[in-house]
């Protein structure tokens, strides 16, 4: 596709691309998974930005879309394993909500690498750092999110 | 903290209680109290709270992850105002009597001061000395001063003085030189506090029996032989392994597991002759785990009878043998050798007569559970009785209380028992606990924050920045000047600092001075966690007169700089970033306040049973007024059936007492012959509607007499409407005039009636109408009720031949010691399977009994002059109704559906609904009495404040967008949105709502949105992120 | 054609008389051949108006929701409804944008609309002049002659590939033929699109979405499209620019879409209605396959089942998780 092509040769090659991920965590447990890394010293690629939401209940599909609209090359939402839910259920209709949301995305085109949802308890502080390392050099090697964000695509630019 | 000085109580005379024991029984006891406004000294042994909780992998059956479920009440009971923790101590001496106790607390030194101690955990990574890691079990090592583990509450560190160098040597101080603030203190030395409290609780728990006493396993002989506590942290994530299932020799996957149950349980060659309760769960929830983690394992469990008593219990045994490939086999193992070519393990025991021999990779032995070394001299010093097996002594009707007035106990210290029966009786003795401080006032927490300025959507914020190096613990990695720097140049800013420690008192006083010199309006910490450190921040805005909401973390310490290390660049620019999102998402910070809701003080409780009668009885003892609600014409339920206990009370006395007891309470109102007809309303505000059956019987005159209906306002409403017996139509029950229940039979014993003279034998089946595809769980108490019959019955007539036919014998805990004396007195135990059940015949009016016996399969064939069912429990099928009037849920068993298995066992998700007794699930009286008690004390919890206050960061709703298409309402957990009919479109009671937001998300319309997490905040934060932002 | 016409019109007559509706939405011929316009007969003369043919495409359970508030209270509807309109309807009940009590449904189980575009397309200039239509094929009379269109061949995508053309719910039920609910999960055109490399599938969707110029027509047909205020245009935040770029018009149908999870019915009303021929069904149908396949769930069978997304089980598949080691 031509504005992607364009894209990669703006872009700096001297150094590997860094993509931007962000993390939608909830409070309970994987918030907490993330602290625990933090205190166990597990290290992990610097590319992401989490969001504390109470719940991952609380994660409107328009987040995820928003996100990815904005340029954003990844997205993760993470909760509670189910059971775990500090909110009862709030994971088991996310749960319901995500699989549609990722299965659609990727239908569409859009590469399932790039929005992901996992479970991670407040124990798993090495999953956690784990499921970041995954993610971040899967993203790396897609390359920038270039054809949906706002700004850099065009209508009509397509041959 | 700043909070323990600010507090100032009203009176110095108020309620105070001590809790001795920090594990789960000991916080929930610690909650409850200090929820029902009783100040609480929480007091324990070792350097920080959770006790055995928190070193185990996962709960069982619902395998949550146990320190998941249990941190937010650690951190829960250490934010309290009315809860001091104090721990790395222990009871010194107890004096004076209930309610006025004289408690001396000595307090070991740390070598820490925990007011300084930021639990930064830079001496960790200092520190040159290891030494074995206590919460791992020893399974990997620690430093020799240490923060227990990470999610410890107090985070604080301390100092092992066997090990540390300096107190050896007298050099070294290493931890001292990195200490930013200051806080190690060699020179620390013990501290005795006095302290007066009104009650005590118990609940300083058990200890593991030592599996090198059992040398024929080979613990600590072989390398691939562990406990069943070590292999928890190995299945722990956060554990040695972090969480791959390792043995230890090879540091390989085992491919084939086995178990031995009843190490140092069920065992008179240890002593331990009781049964652990707890041990045959966890076995299998160990298996379902292990091979949830690798690939074609073959898991061998060696134990007696399988003891799934509690509530989906046997299901979640079924899963693991179905669809987790482990086998229960019944053989007790003889000795186990060790291949030395791959340390593999032999093990040689009897199976189906036959001795056999199978090798393993890797082997767990199932320590059973004893009392503490500790205990004897803690029973010594509270004067409390012990009882044979060394356990704190209580009785069946007496479930919490010690034998001395005003100390009670709660959780494994008086036996085996799992959490959730821990945590029952943690809620029960604080009710037992409240009632004896009935005549101090409650605490009144009076804060005197400055008056709140106000600050809404509209004022223009003005935001403060303040940066936390945290030592070099963040500053060592992120440069922060060029945070602040960054900070500085944002929108909205108007002032940005950074701190040495952001959370240490000097900081706290400056970043209150410049709020209220530069006029900040909303405030941003970058530092550690919100989850430790909101609570303060959010308390120095209050000081600033700044509502506590206008606070945003960022979270650049175990979130950046911990995880980052060796990328400053990065880390720096990362932190950054964070800081521009959190002040994003501050400029639309608003001032949130709690709904407050007014309550009515009176209970309704449904049943007038053991139970419900329980439950009125300790409400009324703390002066809440009582509304009882039963069917039949008089109270009692189930226990009028019942005439003798286990332990070999008389019931009769106890029950007239207790019935006499609620019938003259003049705050208890007993309506009989009634039902619900309906109940509206939600936590602090029901009515509900009583309608009589059968003429109208209340116990007292009211001027509604003469409806046939009558309305009641309440607060809170406690179910207690029990259950009932199994009817068979099998085995002849009903058909043969011999063929009886054991209630029958009791009430014979009882009466000792005639029929039971010269009869020469009696043959008693077991699991009648439970563990079947009808009633696919186990009822609990029917193996009990038939030992403790056929104990009786030996002692009426000792010629009688009792034969009992079963498929487990569950004698759960200390119940086992009365199996033991069953097989003593010559009872004989015959083990069936499920497949091949006994068959009951009758020719010419005599009885015949076939049965397979299940471990040798031979067919043995009796003609007894009775046959005795042990019938199960089912639920009523009045439950369905109820659960559909109170919008509680029902599990698939029929019995009521707690919020929690393990840590909410007499709550619902549905605040203000409790549950206790058959209704929950079968079981016996003195578990009975203690749930009762239990869910009284969660209701005194709601009764005892003057409001309820909800959340402050909850749902509210744009009308205006609002299709009213009631998704939301479906997805409520909480039952907190309702449709209001007439305008179409949802409401919500915010008094309920916790704050999820999954009724928002859900929301096509975003006619929904979360306070402190609306789709404005995150998408400000978001906005960050833009590609062309940079 | 003629007998379910006469039937129609004798129930509707009938109705009326007794008072059982206040009014009666139907279709009847529109002002151009092949076209009909949804009809609201409430005198008992102007019964005569309603016809039934292959042209009857309106998802008249669009209006619903608008018009009951304006009606007297107790005014009952009467509605004609094929297999996707009844389950529309049905799924209005569910998310409680209707009661059960408002509509009579006259169902009528429907041998699926013809799409006009294949018989105009193939017309030699000639001016229609009368329709006839039997079970296997539509007749246009035209000045120049006659010419047959095989009626299979000139269905709507929707109406090839519909699982339930006999309405799930209704009070009178006008057969045509035996239509049986029938399985076409997944749909051979989504099947087929799942096929294509990940690219493909972009340029696809971003092509057909290029053509959109946001004229909201496709919400507007969309029975579920009830929204106060569309998310698309609100403030507070605004979620996404107002604009025809690319990204701005791909955010609105990729969002869109989403909230028709568990509520798409695949009538087809949005495809017929976008003037620039976008396929939307390419990428709506996919969820109703996703949705089949993965819960087990079709909207609008009946008044009492629950939404999708408001329930869940214990037991949902979780594979597409991502996982670790």
């Amino acid at each position: 596709m031509k504005h992607e092509s364009n894209e990669r040769t703006s872009f700096d090659k001297s150094k590997s691309f860094e993509p931007k991920i962000v993390a939608f965590l909830c409070n309970w447990c994987s918030y907490a998974g993330a602290d625990l890394a933090g205190v166990s010293r597990f290290q992990y690629p610097a590319n992401i930005r989490i969001i504390k939401v109470p719940c991952s209940g609380r994660i409107n599909p328009l987040y995820i879309v928003k996100a990815l609209y904005n340029g954003v090359d990844g997205v993760l939402v993470s909760g509670c394993h189910p059971g775990d839910c500090h909110y009862i259920s709030g994971n088991y209709f996310a749960r319901r909500k995500f699989a549609l949301v990722k299965k659609f995305l990727e239908y569409v085109g859009i590469e399932s690498e790039r929005v992901q949802f996992s479970w991670v308890s407040a124990a798993e502080g090495v999953r956690f750092a784990q499921i970041i390392d995954k993610l971040t050099n899967e993203i790396r090697k897609l390359g920038p999110l270039t054809y949906f964000r706002k700004g850099s695509t065009c209508k009509g630019d397509q041959t | 903290m700043d909070d323990q000085n600010r507090i100032m109580s009203k009176n110095d005379v108020h309620k105070k209680a001590m809790v001795i024991g920090g594990g789960i029984a000991g916080v929930q006891a610690a909650l409850d109290l200090a929820d029902s406004g009783v100040e609480v000294f929480l007091v324990e042994r070792a350097p920080s709270i959770g006790g055995r909780m928190a070193q185990l992998d996962k709960t069982f059956p619902t395998n949550d992850c146990s320190l998941c479920i249990l941190s937010p009440k650690l951190v829960e009971s250490a934010n309290h105002p009315n809860i001091n923790i104090i721990t790395n101590a222990e009871i010194e001496k107890v004096e004076g009597f209930a309610p006025r106790f004289k408690v001396r607390v000595r307090k070991k030194p740390r070598y820490v001061d925990e007011e300084k101690c930021t639990g930064c955990g830079i001496c960790m990574t200092k520190c040159p000395v290891k030494i074995p890691d206590a919460f791992n079990v020893g399974l990997c090592d620690t430093k020799c001063i240490r923060i227990p583990f990470p999610q410890a509450v107090p985070a604080v560190a301390i100092i092992d003085r066997v090990h540390c160098i300096y107190f050896k040597r007298g050099k070294c101080r290493t931890c001292e030189r990195f200490c930013e603030p200051q806080a190690i203190d060699f020179d620390q030395k013990e501290e005795f506090v006095d302290i007066e409290v009104g009650s005590i609780i118990v609940a300083a728990g058990l200890t593991e029996f030592s599996a090198v006493s059992k040398d024929e396993y080979g613990y600590k002989i072989f390398p691939n032989v562990v406990t069943s506590m070590e292999f928890e942290r190995i299945l722990s994530a956060s554990g040695p392994t972090q969480g791959h299932v390792l043995r230890p020799s090879d540091k390989k996957e085992p491919r084939k597991i086995a178990f031995i149950q009843c190490v140092g349980s069920r065992d008179s060659t240890t002593g331990n002759e009781y049964c652990s309760a707890i041990c045959c769960m966890q076995a299998a929830k160990d298996a379902i785990i292990i091979t949830e983690h690798l690939q074609n394992v073959e898991i061998c469990v060696f134990g007696m009878d399988v003891r799934a008593h509690g509530k989906n219990f046997d299901k979640f045994i079924e899963r693991a043998q179905t669809e987790h490939r482990t086998k229960f086999v019944r053989a007790r193992v003889a000795s186990v050798d060790v291949n030395p070519a791959n340390d593999d393990l032999i093990l040689h025991y009897d199976s189906d007569g036959h001795t056999r021999r199978e090798d393993f990779e890797l082997l767990i032995l199932s320590v059973g559970l004893k009392a503490s070394p500790f205990l004897r001299r803690l029973a010594a010093l509270l004067d409390v009785r012990l009882d044979d097996l060394g356990f704190v002594h209580t009785t069946t009707f007496t479930p919490v209380a010690t034998s001395r007035p005003g100390i009670f106990v709660c959780g494994s210290i008086s036996g085996p028992k799992d959490i959730p029966e821990s945590v029952i009786e943690a809620s029960g003795a604080a009710s037992s606990a409240g009632a004896v401080l009935k005549s101090f006032p409650r605490r009144a927490i009076v804060v005197d924050y400055p008056p709140e300025v106000p600050v809404d959507d509209g004022d223009r914020p003005r935001i403060g920045v303040f940066v936390c190096h945290c030592g070099i613990n963040i500053a060592g990695c992120v440069d922060v000047a060029k945070v602040v720097e960054h900070a500085a140049s944002q929108p909205y800013v108007v002032y940005s600092q950074e701190f040495m420690f952001a959370c240490s008192q000097d900081s706290q006083k400056l970043i209150d001075d410049k709020i209220r010199e530069m006029g900040i309006n909303r405030v941003v910490v970058a530092a550690c966690t919100p989850r430790t450190h909101e609570p303060l921040f959010q308390n120095t805005l209050r000081n600033s007169g700044l509502n506590p909401y206008l606070f945003e973390f960022a979270n650049i310490r175990e979130q950046c700089s911990w995880v980052h290390q060796k990328e400053p660049d990065k880390a720096t620019e990362k932190a950054k970033e964070l800081v521009e999102m959190s002040i994003r998402k501050a400029a639309y910070l608003e001032s949130l306040f709690k709904t407050k809701l007014s309550v009515n003080k009176n209970v309704l409780v449904i049943g007038g049973g053991l139970a419900g009668m329980s439950a009125a009885l300790d409400l009324a003892q703390q002066d809440f007024h009582v509304d009882i609600v039963e069917k039949n014409d008089h109270l009692g339920g189930n226990l009028l059936r019942l005439n003798y206990t286990l332990d070999g009370y008389e019931t009769k006395t106890f029950r007239e007492h207790l019935i006499d007891q609620v019938q003259t309470h003049p705050l208890i109102k007993v309506h009989r012959n009634a039902e619900i007809d309906s109940i509206t309303g939600f936590i602090g505000n029901y009515r509900t509607v009583v309608r009589y059956t059968n003429g109208r019987n209340i116990e007292f005159n009211r001027a509604d007499m003469h409806d046939e209906r009558v309305e009641i306002d309440h607060g809170v409403v406690i179910i207690a409407s029990g259950a009932k017996e199994y009817e068979p139509n099998e085995y002849l029950y009903g058909k043969n005039q011999n063929v009886i229940s054991q209630r029958e039979l009791e009430v014979r014993i009882a009466e000792s009636d005639s029929s039971l003279q010269g009869i020469d034998s009696v043959i008693m089946i077991q699991c009648v109408g439970s563990r079947n595809d009808k009633n696919p769980y186990c009822s609990r108490v029917c193996c009990s009720t038939a030992i403790k019959n056929g104990i009786r019955l030996k002692q009426l007539n000792p010629f009688v031949h009792i034969y009992v036919l079963y498929r487990d014998v569950r004698t759960y805990g200390l119940k086992e010691m009365y199996y033991k004396k069953a097989r003593e007195a010559g009872i004989i135990f015959i083990q069936y399977d499920e497949e091949s059940e006994p068959v009951v015949e009758e020719f010419n009016s005599h009885l015949t009994v076939r049965v397979k016996e299940k471990i040798i399969g031979k067919i043995l064939r009796f003609s007894p002059d009775f046959v005795v069912l042990s019938n199960g429990i089912v639920p009523s099928e009045d439950n369905k109704s109820l659960s559909q009037a109170l919008k509680v849920p029902l599990g698939a068993d029929g019995f009521f559906l707690e919020a929690h298995v393990k840590l909410r066992p007499v709550d619902f998700a549905t605040d203000g609904v409790f549950v206790c007794g058959l209704a929950h699930y079968p079981k016996d009286i003195s578990e009975t009495i203690a749930q009762a008690k239990a869910a009284a004390s969660r209701a005194i919890t709601v009764l005892s404040r003057e409001e309820i206050e909800s959340e402050a960061k909850v749902a509210y709703i744009h009308e205006n967008r609002c299709n009213g298409c009631g998704l939301c309402v479906d997805i409520c957990a909480y039952k907190a949105l309702e449709i209001d009919p007439q305008r179409k479109v949802v409401t919500l009671n915010s008094a309920l709502c916790k704050g999820c937001g999954t009724c928002a998300a859900s929301c096509r319309s975003c006619a929904i949105d979360i306070r402190g997490f609306r789709d404005e905040q995150v998408l400000a934060a978001l906005d960050v992120l833009r590609w062309d932002r940079k | 054609m003629k007998r379910v016409e006469s039937e129609l019109i004798t129930n509707v007559e009938e109705l009326l008389e007794d008072k059982k509706i206040g009014f009666f939405m139907g279709y009847e011929n529109g002002s151009l051949p092949l076209r009909t316009s949804p009809c609201f007969v409430k005198e008992k003369e102007d019964v005569q108006r309603l016809v039934w043919n292959c042209f009857c495409t309106n998802n008249l359970s669009v209006y619903l929701v608008s018009l009951i508030p304006e009606l007297p209270a107790g005014t009952k509807v009467g509605i004609l409804c094929k297999g996707c309109d009844s389950r529309s309807l049905v799924n209005l009940i569910v998310e409680k944008q209707l009661k059960r009590e408002d509509v009579l449904i006259m169902g009528i189980s429907c041998s699926g609309m013809i799409n006009i575009d294949k018989l105009t397309g193939n017309l030699d200039g000639g001016r229609i002049l009368e329709v006839e239509e039997n079970e296997e094929e539509v007749i246009l009379k035209l000045d120049t002659g006659e010419q047959r269109f095989s009626r299979k061949d000139s269905l709507y995508e929707s109406c090839k590939n519909c699982t339930h053309p006999t309405p799930s719910v209704y009070d009178i039920l006008i057969r045509v033929g035996e239509h049986a609910p029938k399985s076409v999960c997944p749909d051979p055109m989504i099947a087929k699109f799942r096929q294509k490399e990940r690219l493909e599938r972009w340029q696809i969707f971003e092509r057909e979405l290029s053509r959109c110029v946001r004229c909201y027509a496709c919400r507007n047909a969309c029975p579920n499209c009830y929204c106060k205020e569309c998310f698309a245009e609100q403030t507070k935040p605004r979620w996404f620019g107002l604009s025809n770029e690319l990204s701005d018009v791909l955010f609105y149908h990729l969002v869109r879409i989403l909230h028709q999870a568990g509520r798409c019915v695949d009538c087809g009303a949005c495809v017929r209605a976008c003037p620039e021929k976008v396929d939307l069904r390419l990428f709506t149908r996919m969820l109703v396959d996703e949705v089949k396949e993965r819960f087990d769930y079709e909207p609008g069978l009946s008044p009492n089942d629950s939404h999708l997304l408001g329930v869940f089980s214990t037991d949902d598949t979780q594979e597409f998780m991502v996982e670790v080691d």
